[in-house]
């Protein structure tokens, strides 16, 4: 459904000095740098899959996201999205997919919502027969019956997304981009969309790319995740290769007196443990290991610890996805 | 093309539903303008009054140059308003998103978006402008300019929106390009008048590098007088197709430029 290879965006960007004199010099003599927004990104995504598009602000997701929507065009590489080039036909492209960038809204701002929708009508050239059911089936999704005669400003942000990815959804889309969906909402709201989107894709099929910042998004929606970093593709594949991967790590943490006395304690002796397999952090009154569970299990270290320390109060830490993409975001993979 | 004008009326009406959105506003900008095209009217009459003619042009031939003049600048004003906004903002914050994520032309799209209200000042004020003067010149005029003078008012149209449409694309280089629209569509305001005032540095630009005189004075020119037929009808008629030629490409090649802006 979706090739990508070897995806790159180069910006130009002014370098400007500081101040008033530098904005001055800057306008007789520009000097300006490449940057490397996304670096030779490849990635391939099938038909009806809910992909997760992760990483960390500024790491490119959204450079890629408007590439693969006809907004950008890249500087080199390729994209081919259901036999489509978005940047070389884009009229006929953008037909066949629906875009929803969380942070902006597309719906008509002064207007009643089922306006934005008429007009969307027209736009797409939605047949009236097809546009009732299309209506019936999103209105049944994203329960949009209560506000849609409102105006789109009075709308509330959770009203407004569910209203946006209706709006991204009349023309039967085949692909489906989400950048950051569920931005700004409450639990509830998260969860009612995350729903939304899985009946979506359940029922028709609709390939589905997830930007977002929150884990539980992906991990409830998607089975594979793409992370990139600095414009870098740093891990394709599932969720749960991730989770057995980086996921030995875990993590003990302790409240005592002076944790420094956990310092003195010989955890690499005992266990004969690596550099990389342990690493203890202390602040004064609570300090935290970090081990491989492989060499040591959970059970052993606590006795190791409680025979010789006092300690007041423990804290055991589970290897989750978030803690993990933490993990990677600050060291790389 | 009947899509191009059924979305166009769609839009129109979606614009028309905003504005009766508020209708306070509405009516106070509906009374703001008739006040100040009133005043205007007055101005430009007692500015008239003083000047019996002006290097051979009589003082109606010369209110029939103004009047023609807010015509084509009046149409352009009225449905191709929205590219300021191109070169004011659009672009910089990266709304232009939006429209390159619909299957229509981006251009079509940005422009059909908007439809101001406020340019029917103009145009009533030419119009009005126009029909006094001609009454007036009633026995000069020969009658089959007029269709000819018709002919003419898109071309002069799209000299208007082809320069604010390459200078707008400018921002898709520079993130902002606002002023430069601005400057390039004030030097209109020499076009309102007879070229024949002017020294020659004014008469090369605005017949030949910005050719706003094509919009007023040649075609105004010709049909009072019958002068310079050829070069006043086929000039505008040629200069208005290059320039729309050369101010798509410079749209397209805008567009594959756009970066978009951080969200």
């Amino acid at each position: 459904m979706i090739q990508v290879e070897n995806l790159r965006k180069e910006f130009k960007k002014a370098i400007k000095e500081p101040g008033i004199k530098g904005s001055v010099k800057s306008l007789f003599k520009p000097k300006t740098e490449i940057v490397t927004a996304v670096d030779d990104i490849s990635f391939n995504v099938s038909k009806g899959e809910i992909l997760g598009f992760i990483g960390p602000n500024g790491a490119g997701k959204s450079t890629v996201i408007k590439m693969l929507t006809g907004i950008l065009t890249p500087t080199s590489g390729k994209c081919c999205i259901n036999g489509k080039i978005p940047y070389e036909n884009r009229k006929k492209y953008v037909k066949e997919i629906g875009v929803v960038f969380g942070q902006r809204t597309q719906l008509w701002w002064d207007l009643a919502l089922r306006e934005t929708y008429a007009v969307l009508k027209e736009i797409y050239e939605v047949p009236d027969k097809q546009y009732r059911e299309r209506m019936e089936f999103l209105n049944e999704v994203l329960d949009l019956q209560s506000f849609i005669t409102s105006p789109v400003r009075t709308l509330s942000l959770g009203q407004r997304m569910r209203a946006d990815i209706a709006a991204s959804m009349l023309h039967n889309p085949k692909v489906l981009f989400l950048d950051e969906p569920t931005i700004g909402l409450d639990v509830v709201v998260k969860d009612n969309i995350r729903k939304a989107i899985q009946k979506i894709n359940a029922e028709e099929g609709t390939t589905v790319i997830l930007t977002t910042h929150d884990l539980s998004d992906i991990e409830l929606l998607c089975d594979r995740i793409v992370m990139i970093d600095k414009g870098n593709l740093v891990y394709d594949g599932q969720i749960n290769n991730l989770k057995h991967k980086y996921g030995q790590m875990r993590e003990l943490c302790f409240e005592m007196k002076n944790s420094d006395d956990l310092l003195s304690l010989d955890y690499k002796g005992h266990f004969t443990l690596d550099e990389d397999d342990l690493s203890i952090e202390s602040d004064g009154v609570s300090a935290t290991i970090r081990f491989n569970s492989d060499r040591a299990s959970v059970q052993e270290v606590l006795k190791y610890t409680l025979a010789k320390i006092d300690v007041r109060d423990i804290n055991v830490k589970d290897a989750d996805i978030e803690e993990i993409i933490r993990r990677i975001y600050k060291e790389g993979v | 093309m009947r899509r191009a004008l059924r979305l166009h009326r769609i839009f129109i009406s979606q614009h028309m539903k905003r504005l009766m959105e508020y209708k306070l506003d509405f009516t106070m900008g509906a009374l703001g303008l008739f006040i100040s095209q009133v005043i205007q009217l007055l101005f430009l009459g007692i500015i008239f009054s003083q000047i019996p003619n002006l290097k051979g042009w009589s003082f109606n031939e010369i209110l029939f140059i103004y009047g023609f003049s807010l015509i084509p600048k009046g149409i352009d004003h009225l449905l191709f308003d929205n590219l300021w906004m191109i070169g004011y903002q659009i672009v910089n914050k990266g709304e232009f998103d939006k429209y390159l994520t619909r299957p229509i032309n981006s251009l079509f799209y940005v422009t059909v978006e908007n439809f101001q209200v406020d340019a029917f000042g103009e145009l009533i004020m030419g119009i009005v402008l126009v029909a006094y003067s001609v009454v007036q010149l009633l026995s000069h005029i020969v009658w089959y300019r007029i269709f000819v003078l018709l002919l003419i008012v898109p071309f002069a149209v799209l000299i208007f929106t082809s320069l604010k449409i390459i200078t707008a694309s400018i921002a898709f280089w520079t993130k902002q390009s606002g002023h430069v629209i601005h400057m390039v569509y004030m030097v209109n305001d020499f076009a309102k008048y007879p070229v024949t005032i002017y020294n020659n540095v004014v008469k090369v630009i605005i017949t030949y590098i910005l050719p706003f005189a094509f919009t007023a004075y040649y075609p105004a020119g010709y049909f009072l007088r019958g002068q310079d037929g050829l070069f006043s009808v086929v000039g505008t008629i040629l200069i208005s197709v290059t320039l729309f030629g050369i101010s798509l490409f410079v749209w397209n090649k805008g567009v594959k430029s756009y970066e978009s802006a951080g969200s």
